[in-house]
């Protein structure tokens, strides 16, 4: 794996201009690229609160910032996702004919979408100053905890990364994991506190039997766990509208927990690792698929 | 120039897994007690050739010898079942030219991109860029994204980057049949020019003019085993009058 690694290192200077081709591709044929694609999470965000602001009836505070802030790193693991999958199998021609380390295309995908999502969080914080501009200079658009947001991403970067070497080798053979993937990924929004909150989740399970027991299974979900830290370092602290009780109570946040996020990260990089590891073991065999 | 042996082939087996239930999926991975019915492909039978430095090598055999397969060996594409190539020096493999453009970006884009697959750092392929533009003949065009060049134009193109990488080993799978006649002169040129600094070449060639031309060594491939290696004349006359006898 080592040695992996370093044909890697290699040839860092294609990773990066893959990277480029693939970005450029993405923003291609329109003068307007990178704001057309970021009308798809602004859309899916303006309906997703107006439902519940106006249909539901939830009066959480600052409630578009907090789904911008869970949709758009779910997005990318999303979209790193479906595009990593197809990486090798779409460019099994030059696979054939050139070599290069393998491990390069679906690395490719994710860092491109990487990028774009960071490019999307920048664009996320033009909505907090606006919002914050909106509301009359009340709610201060950022807090101190900002600081903690490479530490998230790195992480979560490690988990997108895992997932999508173990995903496109196994694309290579298996043509119905991208199937299964988009199904996947469909229950895997409805499992997030993308909609919701995790704090909807707890108040949902307290009265439960074994409610703390399912609470730690679903946050042991890592896009779960993450979704919830990332809201929690990127929108300043508004209450939460939740039933309690038959009753809509808001509730303040609760604290960012240390340790989920620890058992996340722990996950993600053994992951990464893992991932790799089988990468490595499949792509001599990619070309002889059958 | 280098000296000394360019390629070591030693004892190179290659097996292939003849699968008959077509495309790949999870149903055929789990219904195990079907792969009974794979079979395994012998393409190279402990395969052993020496090349050395500034000699320029013809591979002939019939279809299914192992003459692509030891072509992909040696390009990095498959690793070898059992033994072991030695490839000393930086390779351009030209099995399918333009193999890696992508339609939707410019020619120039293209050539940056793969100018560092076949492995060029950044700074060389802008360094190279207007003698490719210019050997591939395609000034006018190089703006317009790839998917609107014919196919003589993308071959063009991906001959002229593969000739800028400065290799020391050049892999050529029959790929000097297209183009029209003044651009394949100038890829038999170009040929020449590089077997004169002293470049090993190893090509496949069905042509046996072509062998004549460009080859001073011929070696023939059967049954994924040498069969033949020797002088040009020699294993050419022997491989034709094979042909000829069924």
């Amino acid at each position: 794996m080592l040695a992996d690694l370093k044909e890697l290192w290699r040839f860092r200077e294609l990773l990066w201009a893959m990277v480029e081709r693939e970005l450029r591709i993405r923003y291609k044929n329109s003068a307007l690229g990178f704001l057309w694609s970021l009308l798809n999470p602004l859309v899916t965000v303006a309906v997703m609160w107006s439902v519940f602001t106006f249909l539901l009836g939830n009066n959480t505070e600052n409630y578009s910032a907090y789904i911008l802030a869970a949709y758009l790193p779910f997005l990318f693991f999303n979209m790193a996702l479906l595009d990593s999958a197809q990486s090798v199998l779409g460019s099994l021609n030059v696979v054939k004919k050139v070599y290069f380390p393998r491990e390069i295309l679906p690395l490719a995908s994710v860092i491109g979408n990487f990028i774009h999502f960071v490019l999307a969080l920048g664009v996320f914080f033009m909505f907090l100053f606006g919002v914050w501009a909106f509301t009359g200079f009340q709610v201060a658009p950022f807090t101190w905890r900002l600081v903690a947001l490479p530490f998230l991403l790195i992480p979560f970067f490690a988990l997108v990364v895992g997932c999508s070497l173990l995903i496109s080798a196994l694309n290579v053979f298996y043509e119905d994991v991208k199937y299964i993937l988009s199904v996947f990924l469909y229950l895997l929004f409805f499992v997030s506190p993308v909609m919701y909150f995790s704090e909807t989740v707890r108040s949902a399970l307290a009265g439960r039997a074994n409610g703390a027991l399912i609470e730690t299974l679903y946050h042991l979900n890592p896009v779960a766990t993450f979704i919830t830290a990332f809201r929690k370092v990127l929108v300043p602290p508004g209450r939460i509208e939740i039933i309690q009780d038959g009753v809509a109570v808001k509730v303040p946040p609760a604290p960012f927990d240390y340790t989920m996020v620890g058992v996340a990260c722990v996950v993600s990089f053994v992951l990464m690792v893992f991932g790799y590891w089988v990468f490595n073991r499949m792509k001599w065999r990619f070309v002889e698929r059958p | 120039m280098k000296t000394g042996i360019a390629l070591d082939i030693r004892e190179v087996r290659k097996t292939f897994i003849l699968s008959h239930s077509g495309a790949a999926s999870l149903k055929t991975a789990l219904l195990w007690w079907k792969k009974a019915n794979r079979e395994k492909l012998e393409v190279l039978n402990g395969l052993t050739i020496r090349v050395k430095h500034g000699e320029c090598v013809a591979l002939v055999g019939r279809n299914g010898a192992g003459k692509s397969t030891l072509l992909s060996l040696i390009s990095k594409i498959y690793k070898p079942t059992s033994g072991e190539i030695v490839v000393d020096g930086r390779i351009a493999p030209l099995l399918e030219l333009g193999a890696g453009f992508h339609p939707d970006l410019t020619g120039l884009e293209n050539i940056l991109y793969n100018g560092m697959i076949l492995g060029l750092s950044r700074k060389e392929v802008l360094e190279r860029t207007p003698q490719i533009v210019a050997f591939a003949e395609l000034e006018t065009h190089i703006d317009t994204p790839v998917r609107t060049y014919s196919s003589g134009m993308q071959a063009r193109l991906g001959f002229a980057i593969a000739a800028h990488v400065d290799a020391d080993i050049l892999i050529v799978d029959e790929v000097l049949a297209v183009g029209d006649y003044s651009f394949e002169k100038k890829c038999y040129d170009y040929i020449d020019e590089f077997r004169r600094k002293g470049g090993t070449i190893l090509f496949v060639s069905h042509n046996p003019d072509s062998v004549r031309r460009v080859a001073d060594r011929v070696i023939w491939l059967a049954k994924g085993q040498v069969k033949m290696d020797g002088s040009v004349e020699t294993v050419l006359e022997a491989y034709l009058a094979a042909g000829e006898e069924r």
